[in-house]
């Protein structure tokens, strides 16, 4: 067993050894290619296959067309290794030659396949000769022109072949050429060159129909340096520029005004009188709003307090539904400032819009401009419209002196009162008032419903109703970001000219956007400040709610007497509401009372509100209002 | 009315005249030039000869373009090169095979094979263009080249006995170029053949002569006028 296999791998491994020496007979060879360089002699090329380990000689046979003579290749060596040369008279054109390449050794020979020619199609010329390219100038801008010679083989004298030519240029430096083909003219011109270029030039030749020759040797060529041309060209081109924008920028110097005054047009400036503009450009808000109140204004020691009895009211609303009256523009302004979303549209407005005016001047034209301007004076207009509406029915009412005094002017004031967030400048101006400017603290808002339509349904009852914002003389009171002006609600008789409650700032005012919110004049304590009830309407926060008795809701204040009481007269309005009164000081159990105190400012006669007996009247005057401007007027101060 | 009648038959005779002229002036107006008349546009021999020669050239092109279009489209095969015979019914011409042998001959003779081989070319592409145009096979960018060669062939022969007849006339050749007589007669023998000759092989024969054609002619040109492009 271990014999045989041995015996089988020797075998193998003879056979392996010997295989490599084997002798076969050869490849079949193959003809790669035949070419004429001038159409009257051609050579043929062959590759030879392996030749099988023998020496193996090919033969090269040809057959010409319509014979059937074979000839063997006459010239074996002229054109090198494996190649067959034939010269001219070997070579017939426009005669087709059968080729084929025969590998010979001693087992046997291969026939390459046949290949038919015709050397007319086969024409492949040598390069061009003696090419030349020289630099030639016309009108002062260099070209090239580049001439050259047909390969000296090729017979173009007689017509025999005719080529045609073409040339590539490019720059040393470059990747692609640049082609030209010449067609059959033997020199060519290269234009637009790059001054100081150095430049490389081939031609190669072609005949009719055959192959394209080889490209010719390279051809070097420099051009010189013609960069004053350009040069000259580029300074007057700057010098205009420059010329141009020169003029450009005197013709801008010259309407500098006029450019300014059209790019930036100038900001107004507030139309305010006796407003510090320096002072708003540099200070903090502090200080602006000091900035804004006038110290002698208004002029207080020489003037008849009675002239500043409530002259007139002005109320206009904002977008907030709240109103703010006041009694001069400083305030306004503060008032407006203080709310963010208002906005100052006193600018640019007539003379009519300011705050400083006389109502009645302006009336007629508030009446036109009711519906303008909603923003900052719509309820400001009606509150103002209703307020004629009040002094037309005040002259019907005879409150002895009381009204008289305030309505002869025909002017309706209510003195504004400075908003919460300002507590330093509602101390101020606090002290510098009579007790009638107490009312001044009181800045009337008006509700929601002032915007409403329905409102002047109610205008048409002769009463107007609008909120009273009071803040309080306490600053502890105020609340910076929520205002203290809570929402109050006075009803107004005609002949009063305005009424303020007060409302303790005890919490965060209810935004009853369509309510109004009244207030009961509570009692007036000692130290001359008036508390008052609101009347809330859906107390749900607080405590027990009483209902207040149908249809009675409001009370009027008939009149002070001489001890300073307030008489209160219960009246009854038809609103239904439900008062819920809070108050501070708990003196009524069971109840939630909500009190909005307001103190006055102490003037030397004061304005003193005695405290009324309040608390039995209040209990029949719930919802009453009180006519500041009738106290005011009692005290005389 | 009789006036109305005159008018109208004046202006119809002037009509009539105006036509007559006209006519005749064209007739006029192509004289033929051939004896260098006073007020005819002479051309030069060799503006002739570069006329012609482009007209040669133009007609190698189309049959260079026939014939591959053929090759590629109905003999894909490359084995056919090797089967076909070329039987060219126009191997019975002499014609040179090489530049020496061109060069050797006579103007005359030269000029003859030239006329021979334009002559004898006329009949089959005409008949070749009936072919093509009635097999839907090929296309009709082929059957309009193969209308205008026919024409072309046309055309190139007229020329060339033009320019034969120069050169006669100048005295260049002699007047022993006949090929001004009957083409038919010049080959009887070949009448039939051609029709035996498939389409194939009929344009590689005609690609072939073709190119004789121009170079023969460019020969011509530069052995008589050699002053331009030669």
């Amino acid at each position: 067993m271990m014999r045989k296999v041995i015996l089988l791998l020797l075998l193998l491994c003879f056979t392996a050894h010997t295989r490599g020496k084997l002798h076969s007979p050869p490849a079949k060879p193959g003809l790669t290619s035949c070419r004429s360089p001038e159409k009257e002699t051609f050579t043929c090329w062959w590759k030879p296959g392996s030749d099988g380990g023998l020496p193996t000689t090919h033969a090269l046979y040809y057959r010409k067309e319509s014979s059937e003579t074979v000839y063997e290749c006459p010239d074996y060596h002229t054109a090198g290794e494996n190649s067959c040369f034939f010269n001219k008279n070997d070579t017939s054109i426009w005669v087709n030659y059968n080729i084929t390449v025969v590998a010979t050794n001693a087992l046997g020979r291969a026939f390459s396949d046949p290949v038919e020619i015709d050397v007319v199609y086969i024409v492949k010329p040598n390069p061009p000769e003696k090419v030349t390219v020289t630099v030639m100038e016309d009108k002062g801008w260099p070209f090239l022109r580049v001439s050259w010679e047909p390969p000296h083989k090729a017979d173009t004298r007689s017509g025999w072949i005719t080529l045609i030519y073409e040339l590539r240029v490019k720059l040393e430096e470059e990747i692609d050429w640049e082609m030209h083909l010449a067609g059959q003219q033997k020199m060519f011109n290269i234009f637009s060159l790059r001054s100081g270029g150095k430049y490389l030039v081939e031609v190669r030749c072609k005949p009719d129909h055959g192959f394209w020759s080889e490209w010719s040797s390279t051809s070097y060529i420099k051009v010189p340096d013609y960069f004053h041309r350009e040069k000259s060209t580029w300074i007057l081109i700057t010098v205009f520029s420059t010329f141009t924008f020169l003029i450009l920028m005197w013709l801008l110097h010259m309407n500098r005004h006029n450019l300014k005054h059209c790019i930036l047009p100038p900001v107004p400036g507030p139309k305010i009188k006796g407003f510090d503009k320096q002072l708003l450009k540099n200070g903090k808000s502090n200080q602006i709003f000091s900035a804004l109140v006038v110290p002698d204004f208004p002029p207080a020691t020489s003037s008849n307090y009675e002239d500043f009895q409530v002259e007139y009211l002005e109320v206009y609303v904002r977008r907030e539904q709240e109103l703010v009256l006041e009694e001069s523009k400083d305030l306004h302004n503060s008032c407006l400032k203080s709310e963010s979303s208002t906005s100052d549209c006193d600018s640019g407005r007539g003379s009519c819009d300011s705050h400083t005016l006389l109502m009645a001047k302006c009336r007629e034209a508030k009446e036109g401009e009711r519906q303008t301007d909603r923003e900052c004076s719509p309820m400001r207009t009606e509150a103002q419209r209703r307020l004629k509406d009040w002094e037309e029915e005040a002259l019907n009412y005879a409150h002895a002196g009381i009204v008289s005094l305030e309505m002869s002017s025909g002017r309706v004031k209510t003195w504004p009162s400075v908003f919460s967030p300002l507590p330093r400048y509602s101390s101020s101006p606090l002290d510098q008032q009579s007790s009638l400017q107490m009312a001044k603290q009181l800045s009337l808002s008006t509700s929601s419903y002032l915007t409403q339509p329905g409102h002047s349904t109610k205008e048409a009852l002769g009463q107007s109703y609008w909120d009273l914002c009071l803040s309080s003389k306490q600053p502890h009171l105020l609340n910076p970001p929520t205002p203290v002006c809570r929402e109050l609600q006075a009803h107004s008789d005609v002949n009063i000219s305005s009424i303020g409650h007060k409302r303790a700032p005890a919490g965060p005012r209810s935004p009853a956007l369509h309510t109004t919110e009244y207030v009961e004049v509570q009692r007036v304590d000692n130290k001359d400040t008036l508390l008052l009830q609101p009347v809330v309407q859906g107390c749900g926060r607080m405590g027990g709610c009483f209902q207040m008795p149908h249809g009675e809701v409001y009370s009027k204040v008939k009149g002070v007497d001489s001890d300073n009481v307030l008489l209160l007269q219960r009246e009854g309005m038809g609103e239904d509401r439900c008062p819920c009164v809070e108050q501070e000081t708990n003196e009524v159990t069971g109840s939630c009372h909500k009190s909005c105190t307001v103190s006055t400012t102490q003037k030397p006669s004061g304005c003193i509100y005695t405290a009324v007996p309040v608390r039995d009247e209040m209990a029949t005057m719930a919802n009453g209002y009180v006519d500041t401007a009738t106290m005011c007027t009692l005290h005389t101060c | 009315m009789p006036g109305n009648i005159r008018s109208v038959s004046f202006a119809w005779m002037v009509l009539v005249y105006l036509l007559f002229c006209s006519r005749r002036a064209s007739v006029g107006a192509a004289p033929i030039c051939a004896n260098a008349q006073a007020g005819c546009h002479v051309l030069s021999l060799a503006n002739l000869f570069d006329r012609v020669i482009q007209h040669s050239a133009r007609t190698h092109s189309i049959s260079n373009d026939l014939h591959s279009e053929f090759e590629q489209y109905f003999l894909p095969s490359k084995n056919h090169i090797g089967r076909v015979s070329r039987n060219c019914h126009t191997s019975s011409i002499l014609t040179p095979n090489g530049k020496d042998n061109a060069q050797r001959m006579a103007r005359e003779e030269l000029t003859e094979v030239i006329l021979k081989l334009l002559v004898a070319w006329r009949d089959p592409l005409w008949h070749f263009h009936q072919n093509m145009a009635h097999h839907h096979d090929f296309n009709n960018f082929s059957s309009n080249k193969a209308l205008e060669m026919s024409d072309m062939v046309h055309e190139l022969r007229k020329g060339v006995e033009k320019v034969a007849e120069k050169m006669q006339v100048l005295g260049i050749i002699s007047n022993t170029v006949s090929s001004l007589a009957s083409p038919e007669a010049s080959l009887p023998s070949d009448s039939a053949e051609w029709r035996l000759m498939k389409d194939y092989n009929l344009l590689s024969c005609f690609r072939r002569d073709s190119n004789k054609v121009q170079n023969y002619l460019k020969i011509l040109k530069c052995r008589i006028v050699p002053e331009h492009g030669c």
